[in-house]
């Protein structure tokens, strides 16, 4: 009776889902990362016996690519995840048409001074990530599934990054994610309800230390490639 | 001292609004903002022009009547302050200040810096209510409350309804103001009953008036003259996540 709005049509469900799907999609930039440091392991650090003495950074990379696309549940979390993204992306356009009915004539004069630039511009942050992905997802994944069986995926990647426009192009949706996973670390946690001071006080800080080092780590990987 | 003020004037919610700029002297340090607006209505009323008609009522911070945007900042420069509170001391000799109602959509401007905050009280209709026993006032103190739970539902409580948070959200949400009421009473003993329920009609309505949703970008509990902490938003957001399982039928 009392939820007659349903579960994600209200301005806290909304928020809810984004905070969700935001999580989610958190998720696999940690994963996603591990993965891709792969890219820039030094050549000393072969063979490495651990994992079947593997002979160089171009095998393990390629054989992780293999992995991925023939271990049906990745495909199964990598639906999960477009899904995901799908909905982070049309639950913030309702939520920002919605917002933009509310509110009144403009003021003569403004004051931002009360709120950080990061917090008011997740929408233009947002969608540089946006750009960002449809480019990245065209530039390998789109050629992966061209290029057809077993492509050298390594190959593809280091030509990819000997282009210095490409190299700034990452670069700029790289630092687009890290400030915006600045704020939406800690809104994510105020929409879900975490109601305590002390724990929203560190969560505020964790995110800020993990924009940093996801920024960081994933801001390397094509300098150091170009460099190579 | 002097000031020169821009201030916002539209004869009715349909009228066009427009800037107009009066010039003031002979103005004290001392003298409070609405004291200003006091003076310079009387001239304009010695002049025979329509005065500029603003909301006050009790003077001393406590009412949440007093609205007003100056130079962009919800009850004026003074952080955590009513407008009425706020005095000329805080502005420098031959400023020059804008004047703007509080804006948003589910705020339409009544006239002049005057505007309509009906749908605060629709929001309040919703779900600010308990259910107690009728008679005689009950012996105080018959329900213990941990002190800190008192002093943090006394913090919720203090809220004056005044809008300020609304007028800065970049979304025009009322969720400070919404986190307030439904925080105060989910905190106290006797606003349990109602407890998981509340919260919902309350945010049904907030987004009935037209409000928008909160992003928690923190400027609401910046300007908020009462100190109501963002905190308040997150537990009205606990609540509501926690009445998906509990709400009857």
């Amino acid at each position: 009776m009392a939820f007659k709005k349903g579960l994600f049509k209200t301005s806290v469900g909304r928020k809810n889902l984004m905070a969700i799907t935001g999580l989610f999609i958190i998720f696999f930039l940690v994963i996603h990362l591990i993965g891709n440091l792969i890219l820039i392991i030094p050549d000393t650090f072969f063979p490495i016996e651990f994992w079947g003495g593997v002979e160089s950074a171009h095998d393990m990379y390629n054989a992780y690519s293999h992995f991925l696309v023939h271990f049906w549940p990745i495909t199964l979390v990598a639906w999960v995840l477009y899904a995901a993204i799908a909905v982070h992306v049309i639950d913030a356009l309702l939520i920002t048409l919605n917002n933009n009915k509310a509110k009144g004539e403009k003021y003569q004069v403004t004051d931002n001074s009360t709120s950080s630039w990061i917090s008011r511009n997740m929408g233009i942050l947002g969608s540089i990530i946006g750009i960002f992905i449809v480019i990245h997802m065209a530039q390998f994944w789109l050629k992966y599934k061209v290029l057809g069986t077993e492509p050298d995926l390594y190959q593809l990647v280091v030509a990819t990054f000997k282009q210095e426009w490409v190299v700034i192009l990452y670069e700029i949706g790289i630092i687009a994610l890290g400030f915006h996973l600045v704020h939406g670390i800690e809104s994510a946690h105020r929409s879900l309800g975490v109601y305590s001071k002390n724990a929203m006080h560190v969560i505020k800080y964790i995110a800020l230390c993990f924009a940093l080092v996801m920024t960081v780590l994933y801001a390397i990987i094509p300098i150091i490639i170009y460099f190579k | 001292m002097k000031l020169t003020l821009k201030i916002w004037r539209q004869d009715n919610a349909k009228a066009k609004g427009k800037l107009v700029t009066y010039k003031l002297s002979d103005l004290s340090a001392d003298m409070s903002f609405l004291e200003m607006l006091d003076m310079l209505n009387e001239e304009l009323a010695i002049k025979g022009e329509r005065t500029v008609e603003f909301d006050h009522d009790c003077r001393e911070g406590i009412c949440g009547q007093c609205s007003l945007v100056v130079n962009g900042q919800a009850h004026g420069p003074e952080q955590h302050y009513t407008t009425c509170q706020t005095h000329l001391r805080s502005f420098s000799d031959g400023d020059t200040l804008t004047i703007e109602p509080f804006r948003a959509n589910s705020f339409p401007v009544i006239r002049d810096l005057k505007v309509d905050r009906t749908s605060m009280d629709h929001i309040i209709q919703a779900g600010g209510y308990i259910s107690s026993f009728t008679g005689i006032a009950p012996e105080a103190n018959t329900v213990p409350i941990h002190h800190d739970i008192s002093e943090s539902a006394f913090d919720s409580a203090a809220c004056i309804g005044c809008g300020a948070c609304v007028a800065t959200c970049k979304n025009s949400s009322a969720a400070l103001f919404l986190s307030a009421k439904v925080a105060h009473l989910a905190k106290l003993p006797q606003g349990k009953v109602e407890r998981a329920e509340r919260v919902v009609f309350m945010v049904n309505a907030h987004d009935d008036e037209g409000f928008g949703s909160c992003t928690n970008t923190g400027a609401c509990a910046m300007v908020c003259p009462q100190e109501v902490q963002l905190i308040d938003i997150t537990r009205m957001n606990y609540e509501y996540n926690r009445s998906l399982t509990t709400v009857e039928g």
